[in-house]
């Protein structure tokens, strides 16, 4: 399934998050896809403010990947970008099968750590602070939960 | 003289103080992603709880991995330490070896994740596979193979149920020769995964 919508503010993105996050169950994997300003940060603000992490949510970029346990749910947050080409066996896979949601912006550079049941949010930058959002996913628990963002945004 | 038995290779945080191959005083409990925070610590107070001093301490055994990517680094920074600043002997031990039960032939298994598992079988002293990567589909039909080996460790990504392994009462014998490190500030975990091809 795969439904296409478009937020008109960050304040709209973030909501879309929020609205996203207590839907999430652990072992739960995100991939985040969009050019760097579509507002894949911002999407993981919204989710971890819904968890209340009472932390504010910077990329990854450097890192490699963040931890948030002060949630309702664990958060962890992967980059990607910085492993193209690079030796990928950092550990990220005890999180990507972890006991938290987690969310993989670059997805495509860690590829063979990727488990099959993935829900895919694809964000664009269409002009202003518009931004085409496109969730996608095969998997029925995922189903449920873009047919949710349907009736909603 | 006193052996300190330390392992942090998969969940759990263990550590143990033994005399002459008997355990003293122990502790074993799932610590995920919090052991580098504890392990020092518990060392401390099991040591602090025995009146065991440094000077007391003669050699430490620590599992070296396979099994988590941090935790079996934990472990092993902790010993490499101790043993240089006391001068004193560091054994290592394969990290699924020390889930073998007792003299019996058992598979020792761990979750390598991405539908993988760690494994190796070992008889008493007697290597039968060493440590190796293979699917859970590999594994399980080596399990169905071999139906009276044991099957020992984490389990569940297999479908079965895990049970609960004891790590320390066999690294309490894991001071033997070939586990004896020469230079041990040169020892590096095992880690068994390599690269994927990007």
């Amino acid at each position: 399934m795969k439904y296409t919508f478009v937020s008109k503010s960050k304040e709209e993105t973030r909501k879309l998050g929020a609205f996203l996050a207590p839907k999430f169950v652990a072992g739960d994997v995100v991939l985040l896809k969009g050019d760097l300003g579509a507002g894949k940060t911002t999407l993981t603000g919204g989710v971890a403010e819904a968890l209340k992490v009472h932390d504010d949510v910077i990329s990854p970029t450097f890192n490699i990947m963040k931890c948030y346990f002060k949630g309702t749910l664990p958060l962890y947050h992967i980059d990607a970008y910085r492993l193209e080409h690079q030796n990928i066996e950092l550990g990220l896979d005890e999180y990507i099968e972890g006991d938290g949601v987690c969310f993989i912006e670059w997805p495509q550079y860690i590829q063979p750590l990727l488990p099959d049941e993935t829900l895919s949010i694809t964000l664009k930058n269409i002009g202003d602070d518009n931004r085409e959002i496109t969730l996608e996913s095969d998997t029925p628990r995922f189903v449920k939960m873009i047919e949710a963002v349907k009736g909603a945004f | 003289m006193y052996a300190l038995l330390l392992d942090s290779s998969n969940r759990n945080l263990s550590v143990g103080l033994a005399s002459d191959h008997k355990m003293i005083d122990e502790i074993s409990y799932d610590a995920w992603q919090k052991q580098s925070e504890l392990l020092v610590d518990e060392i401390d107070k099991i040591m602090k709880k025995n009146h065991v001093t440094r000077q007391d301490i003669g050699e430490v055994i620590v599992s070296k991995g396979p099994g988590s990517y941090t935790g079996v680094r934990i472990a092993m920074a902790v010993a490499k330490t101790i043993v240089f600043a006391l001068s004193i002997p560091l054994y290592l031990v394969s990290s699924l070896e020390v889930l073998k039960v007792g003299n019996k032939p058992s598979i020792c298994l761990m979750n390598a994740r991405s539908k993988r598992s760690y494994i190796g079988v070992y008889e008493g002293e007697k290597t039968i596979m060493a440590d190796t990567i293979l699917t859970n589909e590999e594994v399980l039909a080596y399990i169905k193979a071999h139906p009276t080996y044991a099957v020992s460790g984490e389990i569940s990504q297999l479908g079965l149920e895990d049970k609960p392994y004891d790590v320390l009462t066999n690294l309490l014998h894991g001071d033997v020769e070939r586990n004896l490190v020469k230079e041990p500030l040169a020892a590096k975990p095992v880690y068994l995964k390599d690269s994927y091809p990007v």
